[in-house]
């Protein structure tokens, strides 16, 4: 009865040590069979197996499991594939965004509930949960998306759908009154309009970026090499006894996080294992996943100790990051200050709480550099993204269809992309291209 | 004590379709008219068809209906409006003699068998317990029927309008009904005012036809009916002209004396067919508008000047008139004039059009807010079936928006419902690539047949072209000579990097059609043209059609899901407040329909859906 495949992220959302996405539909296993990749080649996918391997990010990859349930024996009484990822939001959503990318849906709200109640997989006194869950689930993504920013966002597109009813009023007149002598808009004229549409929704999705940073909040990894005091610092910044800090080297083996919030950014501190060579088997998959840490950050705080001539290590550490959004640290100013640097640093003292504060300034100044927060309209929800992205997609098949095609073809592809526009601001097409119709056209008998 | 089966109230193009409907299903049944001269009368143009009504027609035409044949036996001039903007939106237009179509539409009733015609006005709608009992006529009579279908038109408490002239009749002189108006609003159907109207007819030979440019018809086209074997001849032509700023300034001269500005006129006009006043104060930067002289017969010398209706007062219709060029010494025969008249809320009606609120009463045409000859007609034959089946306890006939124009009619009327009349245009219909004029028999004929509409010679022209069809898909999939596919791709310029093997993929070429390959290869031998564009439009259309046809599946999955009429939306906990109270006024008949509701939201929808499923597997296990 349900033909389509859904997709959404299980575990709920914030910090979490694994994350799990989950499929649901006729198609799931094709589709994630295309966007996972076994350690071992030879192995077969069998239900209820976990199988490890690669899951497919787009431009990266993550370790993780990947397990598929067969119809009727799972949630939802549907085929199911689960994959178990790393935690936090930004792996899950990038799992998300190839699933939807390779023509998966984004579940509904409350829509595997509803498929495990439809396909009988609840008992009949359950049903009212489900409803529950569909009505929470509703009102949660209302929220996730702060009213004033989807205020923001449903003007803007509201224009943008105005601009195109003006677009497809000028089409329907054409095809729905045929002899009237009305100057109807030459295809140039349609793909030039087109085009500007374009442009804005392009402008939108680079906001895309600066959405995650508001929603996810600010990633910031924090490097050195061993005993410069990342830990310590950290738990400056967070003002309690976060990592582990101890004088023996090598002992925060996790990406330990911490979180605060600072003039409403977030700002998420991921500690890393000290970088630096070792022989511990244990030890060196905490400097691959601090390297990886460092990759997906937003900003790295690189400290150095100001009262150690810079070594070797640091010299390394200093040109891994030269390409990241960065603010170099000299800590333990308390001691006497013997490095020399051509490049702006800031000084603090992690133990003794000296320019903890200024430090944070300097982070949320840096976070935010490039992107104004209180005049432009920012996404966060992933479901906008989804839509707009599936619309520059359409713009592209109407930008040939209308050259080679005839107007009523074209007509679709205009009246498609519209209703696409149309799932954010909820508007669709008829009436409102009447209405223009009869306001703009003279017509009649 | 007379007694019928069904008895249908109006003889327009509702009408007749509706008492034909039933009559040829096999109930006893009865046409009343205020007028016999008025049946199947073309009140305005002397035209059928145009853009979304020629698929309307050819639509009535697939189920069994009177009028796409009619219109084909007398027609004037016939043309395909749209050619070349893609064949979804290719539409037939006829001039006709109007008053052979009323004369051959009248022959065709007084011959149908079960059926009767009287002259009288009913007055009265008679119900018990909310089912209805009868009608009562002005002269006292009582006529007892299981069914009644209101097709009333524009004659409701009607009054006609030119200038500061107002009197009670209904159109082109005829008498309007009093009364019927008041019983229908104390069964407590809403009541709606609503306008329109039409332009002067000025005599023939009073026109200087040099000043205006001769508009011919098309030959070798397509005809409304699946039937018509004989291609009707082109034996008029229509001609198109235009107003002037002189023209204009008499309006804006005169403007006080207009009733649609004087408040005169109450009722809500339709927007697409405004009066010459209207456009000009709307558009008044237009420095001219289009007229359309359309003959009203074959013989005769009445022209329709379409483009030029109004309420102005005489005087000022004549020198307007006069204004124009080539009209300097034009005779108005009659004037224009506006209508007002009451029609109901559509949304008191199921989607078989019959009423919520009184069982076995339905309503088809005008009276439902709709607008045109065809739209009328195909509300006519959809409630004639509908009431045939009440009466004979079979299952409705519901099209879907995805079926044909007919569907998306009336699922507009029902769901939406209209604050001005309604005309149908391509543009209401979201599946408007499925929905051509040519297909119409491949939509409907089956389910016709399946009513009982359709006879065996219409059956077997239809299964003929079926053949005729798979004919052709068999052998567009042969292999073409290869020398020959490159000379055509060169001739058409087209791109003859990589050769196309077979009919099929040559097909896809923008620049190639199906008569070329026909011309080249000698294929497709006794096959009509017809099949032929529909096989190529199926081709040439394919990736788009597949698109339409996903989005159809996705949609019927809630046309399936049937709701109760009895259901009480206040106890779905979860619905959120307004979701219920609309659902509770509306009642929908099924998910899909409760979907397209103002005011109900998808999350609402989802939550039905698992009550709807709670209560059917309570049910089964019950």
């Amino acid at each position: 009865m349900i033909d389509d495949t859904i997709v959404a992220i299980s575990t709920p959302s914030g910090k979490s040590g694994i994350g799990v996405v989950r499929m649901s539909g006729k198609n799931s296993l094709n589709f994630a069979t295309k966007m996972f990749c076994p350690l071992n080649k030879n192995i077969e996918i069998k239900p209820n197996l976990m199988v490890l391997g690669n899951i497919d990010l787009g431009s990266t990859t993550d370790l993780g499991f990947m397990v598929y349930f067969k119809a009727p024996k799972s949630y939802t009484g549907e085929d199911i594939v689960e994959f178990q990822c790393h935690g936090g939001l930004v792996v899950t959503q990038k799992i998300i965004e190839k699933a939807l990318s390779l023509g998966v849906r984004l579940a509904e709200p409350g829509e595997f509930s509803k498929r495990a109640f439809i396909n009988g997989k609840m008992s009949l006194d359950q049903a009212e949960g489900v409803i529950d869950t569909i009505n929470a689930e509703t009102e949660s993504e209302l929220k996730a998306s702060s009213s004033l920013q989807k205020g923001k966002l449903t003007k803007v597109v509201n224009e943008l759908q105005n601009d195109l009813t003006d677009i497809m009023s000028e089409i329907e007149v054409n095809l729905d009154y045929p002899e009237h002598d009305i100057e109807y808009k030459t295809k140039e004229n349609i793909k030039q309009e087109i085009l500007e549409i374009n442009k804005k929704i392009k402008h939108l999705l680079k906001t895309e970026k600066q959405g995650k940073l508001i929603k996810n909040g600010v990633d910031i990894a924090i490097v050195g090499k061993t005993n410069v005091g990342k830990s310590s610092l950290l738990n400056a910044i967070l003002g309690q006894e976060q990592a582990i800090v101890t004088e023996i080297e090598g002992t925060t083996r996790d990406v330990v996080v911490g979180s605060i919030e600072y003039n409403g950014l977030k700002f998420n501190f991921l500690d890393t294992a000290g970088i630096r060579k070792t022989d511990d088997k244990v030890e060196n998959i905490g400097i691959k996943k601090a390297k990886q840490v460092l990759k997906d950050s937003d900003i790295v705080l690189l400290v150095l100790d100001g009262s150690k001539e810079l070594d070797l290590q640091d010299k390394e550490n200093l040109d891994m990051t030269k390409n990241k959004k960065r603010i170099i640290i000299l800590n333990k100013c308390d001691l006497p200050s013997i490095v020399n640097l051509n490049e702006e640093y800031v000084k603090v003292s992690a133990k003794k709480n000296i320019f903890i504060d200024e430090l944070k300034e300097k982070i949320y100044n840096l976070a935010l550099d490039g992107c104004n927060t209180n005049e432009s309209l920012i996404l966060t929800n992933a479901r906008h993204i989804e839509i707009l992205n599936s619309a520059i997609l359409m713009v592209e098949k109407i930008l040939t269809s209308i050259i080679d095609l005839p107007l009523d073809c074209v007509a679709l592809d205009i009246r498609e992309f519209y209703e696409k526009l149309g799932e954010i601001t909820g508007e669709t097409t008829n009436e409102k291209v009447i209405d223009k119709i009869f306001s703009k056209f003279c017509l009649g008998k | 004590m007379k007694k019928y089966d069904a008895i249908v109230v109006g003889s327009g193009h509702a009408g007749v379709e509706a008492s034909l409907a039933l009559a040829r299903l096999g109930n006893k049944t009865l046409l009343t008219t205020l007028n016999l001269d008025s049946i199947s009368f073309l009140a305005c143009n002397p035209s059928i068809g145009g853009t979304a009504k020629g698929q309307l027609v050819s639509e009535i035409d697939a189920l069994g209906g009177e009028m796409g044949k009619a219109a084909d036996r007398n027609i004037l001039q016939l043309r395909m409006l749209n050619t070349g903007k893609g064949v979804a939106v290719h539409s037939l237009r006829a001039q006709v003699d109007k008053h052979a179509y009323h004369a051959d539409i009248k022959n065709v009733l007084e011959k149908q068998e079960n059926l009767d015609i009287i002259q009288c006005e009913v007055v009265e709608i008679l119900v018990e317990n909310n089912k209805v009992l009868g009608v009562k006529t002005a002269f006292g009579e009582t006529i007892f029927a299981k069914t009644v279908v209101i097709c009333t038109g524009v004659y409701l408490e009607s009054r006609i309008i030119i200038g500061e002239y107002t009197k009670d009749q209904g159109p082109n002189g005829f008498v309007n009904s009093h009364g019927l108006s008041k019983s229908l609003e104390k069964l407590g159907f809403e009541i709606l005012r609503f306008k329109t109207g039409t332009p002067a007819r000025v005599h023939n030979l009073s026109i200087d036809y040099s000043k205006f440019e001769c508009q011919k018809g098309d030959e070798g086209i397509q005809t409304f009916s699946f039937l018509t074997k004989k291609q009707p001849k082109n034996v008029a032509v229509c001609y198109l002209g235009y107003t002037n700023e002189k023209t204009h300034e008499i309006i804006r001269k005169n403007l006080s004396r207009a009733p649609m500005y004087s408040g005169f006129i109450k009722g809500v006009g339709p927007r697409y067919c405004p009066s010459i006043e209207d456009k000009v104060v709307r558009f008044a930067d237009k420095t001219r508008h289009q007229i359309f002289l359309e003959p009203e017969d074959k013989d005769g010398n009445e022209i329709y000047v379409q483009g030029f209706s109004s309420s102005m007062p005489y005087d000022v219709q004549e020198e307007m008139y006069k204004s124009v060029q080539g009209f300097e010494n034009v005779k108005i025969l009659r004037n224009a004039y506006a209508i007002e008249y009451d029609c109901i809320s559509s949304l008191a009606l199921l989607p078989t059009l019959e009423s919520k609120k009184v069982e076995n009463l339905f309503f088809a045409g005008q009276i439902n807010g709709t607008s045109g000859y065809e739209e009328a007609a195909a509300q006519g034959i959809i409630a004639g079936i509908n009431a045939s089946n009440k009466l004979n306890k079979k299952e409705p006939l519901i099209l879907r928006r995805d079926q044909a124009y007919i569907g998306v009619l009336i699922d507009d009327l029902v769901t939406k419902g209209t604050n001005e009349p309604y005309r149908m245009m391509t543009s209401r219909a979201e599946y408007r690539l499925l929905l051509r004029q040519d297909n119409a028999d491949i939509r409907l004929t089956q389910i016709g047949r399946n009513v009982g509409l359709v006879d065996n010679y219409r059956y077997k022209v239809f299964q003929k072209k079926l053949k005729d069809i798979e004919k052709v898909k068999q052998e567009i999939e042969t292999k073409l000579d290869v020398k020959i596919v490159k000379n055509l791709l060169i001739e058409k310029n087209e791109g003859y990097s990589s050769l196309p093997l077979t009919a099929k993929e040559l097909l896809k070429r923008n620049n190639i059609n199906i008569f070329d390959i026909k011309e080249k290869f000698g294929l497709f031998e006794n096959i009509n043209n017809n099949v032929l564009s529909y096989v190529e439009t199926e081709i040439k259309y394919e990736g788009y059609l597949k698109r339409q046809e996903i989005l159809i599946s996705q949609m019927k999955k809630n046309e399936e899901i049937k709701l109760d009429k009895d259901f009480d939306y206040n106890n779905v906990k979860g619905l959120r407040i307004e979701a219920r109270q609309k659902l509770n006024n509306f009642k929908p008949l099924t998910l899909g329909q409760a979907s397209r509701i103002s005011g109900v939201s998808p999350a609402d929808i989802s939550v039905l859906t698992v009550y709807i499923t709670l209560l059917n597997k309570i049910n089964k296990k019950g």
